[in-house]
Order: C-alpha cells, then sequence, then structure tokens
C-alpha cells in the first residue's frame, strides 16, 4: 500500500511542476492586472484584439499552409517509396532507412542554414524561399512520417496482402491503393498529426530560411512578445491549445487503432 | 521483355523521393562539409583546416562549445533522473492517475521553444508573477532569481526535458517482473537493493537510448535560448545561426564548420548509445 501513495504524490508533484507554467500564462492572458496572489480585472478583451488583428490571421493561415503542403508531399513519397522498396527492391530497405533517419541527426538548425547557404543565390525555382523552406519541412518530418508508415507496413504483412490480391486478379498497385493504403491509413494520420506538431512548433528553420517576411505564429509570438506580454499571452494560448487539440487527436487515433486490433485478436 | 519495363516503371516510383531527399538532404550536407574546408579569407584555397582550428582555439567559439555541452549535460542529466523517478512512480501505480499523467506527458512534451520562454518569462521573469509574489511576501531569495542567465537556461531545458524522458522510459518498466521482485525479498533485498542490483541494470539500454535522445534533443534546441536570451549567449546553435543570417557580415565556412561539429557530437552521442547496446545485449544473453 505505501510505495502506491508514494507514486501517486510524486506523480501529482510532476504533473503540478509541468502545468505550472501554461495554467499561470493562460490566467495571465485573461486578467489586466496580476501583482498579487490573486490577479485582478477579468477581461477577454486581449483575444478579441488578437482574432481581429489581420496579421496574426494571416501568421494563422500560413502555418497551416506550410503544415499541409510539405506532409501531403513527404506521405506521398515515402509511401511510394516504401511500396517499391519493400515488394521489388527489399535489398534497397537499409540504405532507404538510412537516408530517412539522417535528418534526426541533423536536426532544424544545420538543416535550415545549410539549404539556405546552398540555394539562396540561386536564380531558378529553387531559389524562391518558400520553395527551400517546404524542402526543408520535407525533410524534417521524413523520419516520422518513415517510421509511422514503416511500423504499420510491418504490422500488417504487405507481401502477403498483395499476392493474395494479386491472385484474385488485382494488379499490385491496384492492390496497393486499394487494400495496403486503406489499411495503414491510421498510422499515416497519426504520423502526420506529430509532423503536424513538428511544423506548428517550428521557430528555427523558417526564421532562418524566410526571415521575418514570411511569419509563422511561433515568429509572430517572438515579435509579440517585445511589444506587449498581455498580447502574446493571447497568442501564446492559441498555439497551446492548437498543439494540445493535435496531441488529443493523436493519443485519440492510436488508442481507437489499439482497441481495434484488440478486438479483432478476440474475434 | 516486359519485366524489363515493369521494373523501370517501379524505379520512377521511387524517383520523387529520391529527388526530394538529394535535392534538401544530401546536397546541402555535402556542400556544407566541403564548404567547411573552404576558407573564409582567401576564396581560392578549396582544402584549409583553418575553421576548425578557429573553432577550437578561438575563446568565443571554445566558450559556445563548452556551453552547449554544459547545458545538454546538466538537463539531460536531470531530465533522466526525473523521467525515471516519473516512469517508476506510473509503473507503480494503478487507476486513472495513469492516463491522466500519460495524457499530460504528451501534452507537456511539444511545449518548447518560443511559447516555454515566454512562459517562464511570465512566471519568473522581472516581473513574473512567481517573482512579485516572492517580493510581497519577502521571500528575497526567490525575489532576487534572474531567468536571464545560464540558471534559467538551465531551467528550461530541464523543463523540456522531463515529460520527454518519462514518455521515452515508461514503456521500459514494462519489462521488469513481478517475480524478480518477489525473488529479491525472498532473498532478503530490500527496495533499494532491487533497484541497484536488478532493476537498473536491466533498464541500462533503455537509460542510454534515453539519454541519447536527450542529448540530441538539448544540443540542438535553438528558439528556447534565443527567446530568451537573443544573441547575449554564445551556443552552438545561436552561433551557427549567427554566422549565416547575421546583420553584420557572415561567415558561412566557418558556421559550416562549426555545424560539423555539432553533427559530430550528435553522432558521438548515437554512437555511443549503439555500442553501449551491443555490450548490454551480449552480456544479457550470456
Amino acid at each position: 500500500m505505501k510505495p502506491k501513495i508514494w507514486s501517486t504524490l510524486i506523480i501529482i508533484i510532476i504533473i503540478i511542476y509541468l502545468l505550472t507554467p501554461l495554467v499561470a500564462t493562460a490566467t495571465y492572458s485573461m486578467f489586466q492586472k496580476w501583482t498579487d496572489i490573486v490577479p485582478e480585472g477579468f477581461t477577454l478583451k486581449h483575444y478579441g484584439d488578437l482574432l481581429s488583428n489581420q496579421a496574426f490571421m494571416r501568421s494563422l493561415g500560413r502555418t497551416i499552409l506550410v503544415c499541409i503542403i510539405p506532409i501531403l508531399i513527404t506521405v506521398t513519397i515515402t509511401l511510394l517509396a516504401l511500396f517499391v522498396v519493400t515488394v521489388y527492391f527489399p535489398k534497397l530497405e537499409k540504405y532507404v532507412q538510412i537516408l530517412c533517419m539522417i535528418p534526426y541527426t541533423i536536426q532544424g538548425v544545420i538543416l535550415s542554414v545549410s539549404i539556405l547557404s546552398l540555394y539562396s543565390g540561386s536564380r531558378s525555382f529553387l531559389g524562391i524561399r518558400q520553395v527551400m523552406l517546404f524542402g526543408a519541412y520535407c525533410i524534417i518530418i521524413l523520419p516520422y512520417i518513415y517510421q509511422g508508415i514503416r511500423n504499420s507496413m510491418h504490422s500488417i504483412n504487405m507481401p502477403m496482402l498483395i499476392e493474395a490480391a494479386e491472385m484474385l486478379g488485382s494488379s499490385k498497385l491496384e492492390a496497393f491503393i486499394r487494400i495496403i493504403v486503406p489499411n495503414i491509413i491510421s498510422g499515416i494520420t497519426v504520423s502526420s498529426l506529430l509532423a503536424v506538431g513538428i511544423i506548428f512548433g517550428d521557430y528555427v528553420i523558417i526564421r532562418n530560411i524566410t526571415g521575418s517576411s514570411f511569419q509563422n505564429v511561433q515568429i509572430f509570438l517572438f515579435l509579440a512578445m517585445k511589444r506587449s506580454s498581455t498580447e502574446a499571452s493571447a497568442v501564446f494560448v492559441i498555439i497551446m491549445l492548437t498543439t494540445f487539440l493535435i496531441t488529443a487527436l493523436v493519443l485519440y487515433v492510436q488508442s481507437r487503432d489499439n482497441r481495434q486490433k484488440t478486438e479483432s485478436k478476440g474475434r | 521483355m516486359k519485366k524489363k519495363t515493369n521494373i523501370k516503371l517501379y524505379f520512377l516510383a521511387l524517383l520523387p523521393f529520391l529527388i526530394v531527399v538529394f535535392l534538401y538532404e544530401i546536397l546541402p550536407l555535402l556542400m556544407m562539409i566541403l564548404s567547411s574546408f573552404r576558407s573564409e579569407v582567401d576564396k581560392s584555397i578549396l582544402f584549409t583546416l583553418d575553421n576548425y582550428i578557429t573553432a577550437f582555439t578561438r575563446l568565443a567559439y571554445q566558450r559556445a562549445i563548452i556551453n552547449s555541452l554544459k547545458v545538454t549535460g546538466i538537463s539531460a542529466f536531470f531530465g533522466i533522473v526525473i523521467g525515471f523517478i516519473g516512469a517508476q512512480a506510473f509503473h507503480n501505480s494503478t487507476g486513472k492517475i495513469k492516463n491522466v499523467f500519460l495524457t499530460i506527458l504528451n501534452m507537456v512534451s511539444n511545449f518548447a521553444g518560443v511559447p516555454l520562454a515566454f512562459a517562464y518569462m511570465i512566471i519568473l521573469g522581472n516581473s513574473g508573477v512567481i517573482i512579485q509574489f516572492a517580493k510581497t511576501y519577502g521571500l528575497t531569495a526567490l525575489a532576487n532569481f534572474d531567468l536571464y542567465t545560464s540558471t534559467g537556461l538551465n531551467l528550461m531545458y530541464i523543463y523540456f526535458q522531463i515529460p520527454l524522458a518519462t514518455l521515452l522510459l515508461v514503456p521500459a518498466f514494462y519489462g521488469i517482473r513481478q517475480e524478480w521482485k518477489e525473488a529479491n525479498l525472498l532473498l532478503n533485498g530490500n527496495g533499494f537493493t532491487f533497484w541497484t542490483k536488478v532493476g537498473i541494470p536491466v533498464l541500462l539500454p533503455s537509460i542510454f537510448g534515453t539519454l541519447s535522445v536527450l542529448f540530441a534533443n538539448a544540443l540542438a534546441a535553438y528558439a528556447t535560448a534565443y527567446a530568451l536570451l537573443m544573441n547575449n549567449y554564445s551556443l552552438l546553435a545561436i552561433n551557427i545561426t549567427g554566422m549565416f543570417t547575421g546583420d553584420m557580415t557572415t561567415r558561412p565556412h566557418l558556421g559550416a564548420a562549426l555545424s560539423v561539429v555539432m553533427m559530430l557530437l550528435m553522432l558521438a552521442a548515437i554512437l555511443i548509445n549503439n555500442f553501449i547496446n551491443r555490450q548490454t545485449s551480449k552480456w544479457r544473453w550470456r
């Protein structure tokens, strides 16, 4: 009995420690003044101002755009590559894995400056800042997308399913699109959501590549911090709410997936 | 004949992947490594070690490397210790609190960078909520706390390491069997002997694996430190960025050399982890 009480206590202390900065900042955003224990003057004015702020809404729209396009590209190219490699060139699997895991060791800072120094002088479309940004985002999310897709491909025994579909008269590609992809769609969803979380939280890549000319919400928050802490606190809350929503979706899809797996095992 | 064209067709499906990876991963990295050997002063020199010599001998860059390793080491150490305690508590408890804990850890694991620095400024900055509170109630030690120092930086790095460390260690604890604990009790051991003689040795590969992730995570972190201290504190990630995008003169070749140093540090962390994993798995099967 005794260790259980201790464990609960430890968990509660860690939870309090982790939530304090979040709760304090969220509370700060909803009051006019906070100099004593209890904040004074409840108001939602900061949020009203922010949501009618054109620059903020534009940065939010930009953030969503730079999330969607790189994720679509990376999911498509990784799916195609993994399909071809597992079915036709299994010997290449190792190399694809290495290529997909390299970005994990180089991370944002080095990736962004190396892309910037390589293409910033180029006159072709490769020199367009947004193209460089999309390229960098495609690479930075690659390890996560790759692992998500590969793990779910392994869990469904893809070669056997394709063989079965071929026996029933469909082509390999058709089998892949109509059988494999629907079977691993939750794996794709989870890794795409993780990728949204990464791009949504990115500051260094977008700052290095596009500067402040192409602001996402993180850069907006950074600049708002310098102007006024109440405005920034409202931006902060909106960023954190979005991040939590993404995490909640990931957890939901994962738990639904696990439940389905245990159910189908039980049958 | 038909088979051959098919193979070509399938290779075509691999092409988009190869193009993107080549253009935005391989080529930039290769050019970065080549560029680190070029001279910052004389454009005609294609191979020199000057940049590396500068990186390791000039005091400013030495300090950046040391500061980076320091904050990485300190935050990884506290992260792993607190993460271990947290994962152990998770392992020992039952019921709803486990789910609540796991959900909060998942949520908070994305809380880093600019928002984290901002939240810390709100609670522990010069006129932060906790600081004001300490001033009102005469807690001088706390009231004099200065967030804008390496201590403040360590505090924030530790904060973002804890959820990650706990989440990575939780699955490892499933490997600890109840029978082992019972055997330990039968042999007159207590909780301390169990963890020092059985628990931690069994978890060692996971602990080192987690440490290498924490190491990479802290070493590459940029936004947290930059949002708090701007360019006033020397860190590898901040120095590298400054050499490519600075307002003054840019020094891309020296920056490239520093980038290579940072990549080597990351690689070292991964290789050490792999080595330890191999050793411990050998030892386990003996």
